[in-house]
């Protein structure tokens, strides 16, 4: 990573020179991630992360749009094996649909853009497209968001307040311990799930994950990149109605009932956001082999972030400078942390294996962010 | 990892049959049922149960087949029927077995076919759509006998895609009667039209290829053991009608889940140029005995 920050300067320096401006890529590609599984033990995986953080996630990043714009998503491939970005299901032309078959690979130390233009609103995926098989459970793959400044959810659609974004997705331990050892890919079976790279306990004490104010419209933005069927129940008091799939609107809004997202799927369901916080979503994985029940996670929706708004729990850490415009530090303990806009939007998770932590914020939208520890504690600071 | 994997290939070998033993089975197989089939007098519906191959990289196994009276080789039938009329036909098994005819997800009690016989009956009166055809039964099941019946589709481009999983030993297990140990399949092929890719780029129902601008219909049913998704790039598709989904009508998909025997008709606009893959997203589905890519794979090409 530094040669890669060296030949940047190197080449921001020689485009100044040249009176031309270049942003340096958006994401960059690993295959040295490590993720903490619910039982404390680790897990190596693959995946993208932020070129200014340095580090890759599982998932990657939330990557949010505004309908209409024209946009070019950047990456550098820092692994030692060739990879692409799929923006599945935006619908792009061939050369920037990240098919090696048909567009190209992104070779190692190389770096490529796919253009596209944000032209429908709602969920979407963006996700490694070589040996699909194989990289995906790997975990190559993110969610994107494609959102209106009004407040709608299409041009005329219905207004809401908040998006939730729930991603689900599985991978079987031993191929990630061993992924030369995952052939032949079609006995892949998982056996490990997880929403938003959480799972069991991790997931269930998570107050983050989904978390809305009493009162609010909630947009949860719900998708698979499992290898499993993910059977969705929503309590009675949400309301929930399902308005949106695969990045358009339904004809109809109806009640969706048990949900079966299938892998690759995407649904926007419309809730509102109870007074209890008692209530959850239930997610069943199933087989897709022979239909068998795999595992249940339960996403709690914590609806008290008025009351932790006026009383913030004072953390035995702190993170400085706040507000930060460069690189913001804190005294973390050992252990998974997590920011948040102050949306609740998901924006970047990581392990921290001890030492002083940091993470470099230029080119972060100015406003409010959260960042969580795995303790539960959590520290507010803002970006200017 | 590799204990449990040995453990599934051991038990997988010891259900099937050597590859001497299956090249009996086939001429058996064959000699058996492909005179049979020639004597039949070609009727344009009409049908026959028949002895055939189906092919896995190459590698044949026994299969029952269902065909227009008078073919020899192919892939299933394609039954085209008009749109809430019942149409005559008859059907002729050639197999050793009793079989039943049926259509998934419509009220139809189906046709009894005892074996050696040929029966007239009628195909039902359907709304407009694509739909599953199938002999009920493992050996039906197993040996691959099913096929699309399309209703009233009204397209100057029409395509099929008839989706199905196979765990190739088990074929050869069905013929020779062995029992199979349901609750460990394991599907190893996955195909389009009995096709794998890149098979599947050879089958002109298969890759659809189209001019910018063009409207085309698409007939999808699934005779798998399990549910496949498919994925288009480059588009969304309407659904025009699902056999077991109707509160679907309508939707935009760019991923479209396929239940087990269900049938869809989709509609692809095809509004940019190039090459997109279509694929299953149930990952372990594009790969041909472990191998990547393959599978339940094919292409949309668009030229200008």
């Amino acid at each position: 990573m530094r040669t890669f920050i060296s030949g940047l300067t190197f080449l921001l320096l020689w485009f100044a020179a040249q009176g031309q401006a270049i942003l340096p890529p958006l994401l960059f590609a690993g295959m040295d991630g490590e993720h903490i599984l619910d039982d404390g033990s680790s897990l190596p995986f693959w995946g993208y992360g932020y070129s200014l953080d340095g580090f890759i996630t599982l998932p990657a990043p939330l990557l949010t749009y505004t309908q209409g714009t024209n946009n070019s998503l950047s990456f550098i491939n820092e692994s030692p094996e060739g990879h692409t970005i799929h923006l599945h299901g935006l619908d792009v032309n061939q050369n920037n649909d990240g098919v090696p078959s048909t567009s190209f690979t992104v070779m190692p130390n190389q770096q490529a853009s796919y253009a596209f233009n944000a032209q429908h609103t709602g969920t979407y995926f963006y996700h490694c497209h070589v040996t699909t098989t194989l990289h995906l459970t790997m975990g190559m793959y993110g969610m994107i968001l494609i959102t209106r400044p009004d407040g709608t959810l299409w041009e005329e659609g219905p207004a809401y307040d908040r998006d939730i974004d729930l991603l689900f997705s599985d991978l079987e331990v031993e191929v990630n311990l061993d992924p030369t050892g995952a052939f032949p890919f079609h006995t892949i079976r998982p056996n490990y799930f997880m929403v938003n790279g959480l799972s069991g306990n991790s997931l269930t004490a998570n107050s983050d994950v989904a978390a809305a104010v009493p009162g609010e419209r909630v947009a949860l933005r719900l998708g698979s990149m499992a290898y499993s069927k993910v059977s969705c129940t929503f309590p009675d008091e949400w309301n929930a109605q399902l308005v949106m799939s695969d990045g358009r609107p339904l004809p109809e809004a109806m009640s969706p009932g048990v949900l079966d997202i299938y892998p690759g799927e995407r649904y926007t369901v419309l809730i509102d956001a109870p007074e209890s916080q008692e209530t959850n979503l239930s997610a069943e994985f199933l087989s897709m082999v022979n239909g068998s029940s795999l595992s249940t996670q339960s996403v709690w929706l914590n609806t008290s972030l008025v009351q932790v708004k006026g009383e913030p729990a004072a953390p035995t850490w702190s993170c400085f400078p706040n507000p930060v415009s460069e690189r913001l530090h804190a005294n973390l303990p050992e252990g998974n942390w997590r920011i948040a806009d102050g949306m609740g939007r998901f924006h970047s998770s990581g392990l921290h294996t001890g030492g002083t932590w940091s993470v470099n914020v230029e080119g972060w939208p100015s406003g409010i962010y959260f960042l969580h520890h795995t303790g539960g504690q959590s520290a507010k600071f803002f970006v200017n | 990892m590799w204990s449990i994997r040995l453990g599934v290939r051991f038990k997988t070998y010891t259900r099937t049959v050597t590859r001497k033993k299956r090249n009996l089975l086939l001429m058996k197989w064959s000699l058996t049922f492909g005179l049979m089939v020639l004597m039949g007098t070609t009727s344009g519906q009409d049908l026959v149960v028949a002895a055939g191959t189906w092919d896995a990289q190459g590698e044949p196994h026994p299969a029952l087949r269902i065909l227009f009276m008078g073919e020899e080789f192919g892939p299933n039938a394609i039954i085209d029927l008009p749109e809430n009329t019942a149409i005559p036909s008859s059907i002729s098994n050639l197999d050793s077995v009793d079989h039943h005819l049926l259509i998934q997800d419509v009220e139809w009690e189906g046709i009894n076919i005892p074996a050696g016989a040929s029966v007239d009956f009628e195909w039902p009166a359907l709304d407009m759509g694509s739909y599953r055809y199938h002999l009920i039964g493992d050996r039906g099941q197993y040996l691959q006998a099913s096929g699309v019946v399309r209703v009233g589709i009204d397209s100057d481009h029409k395509f099929v895609w008839h989706l199905a999983d196979a765990q190739a030993a088990w074929m050869d297990s069905v013929a020779l009667g062995v029992p199979l140990d349901l609750m460990n399949y394991a599907p190893d092929y996955f195909t389009i039209n009995e096709a794998h890719f890149p098979y599947t780029l050879e089958d002109s129902l298969a890759l659809i290829e189209l001019q910018l601008g063009d409207t085309a219909v698409i007939s999808v049913a699934n005779s798998g053991q399990m549910d496949h998704v498919l994925h288009f790039h480059g588009f969304h598709v309407q659904v025009l009608h699902s056999s077991r989904s109707p509160e679907r009508l309508g939707w935009m998909k760019d991923s479209m889940p396929i239940r087990k025997g269900e049938g869809l008709t989709l509609e692809l606009v095809v509004d940019q140029i190039g090459t997109y893959p279509v694929h299953d997203h149930n990952l372990i589905a594009v790969t041909n005995a472990g191998f990547y890519p393959g599978g339940m794979l094919t292409q949309i090409i668009v030229t200008p």
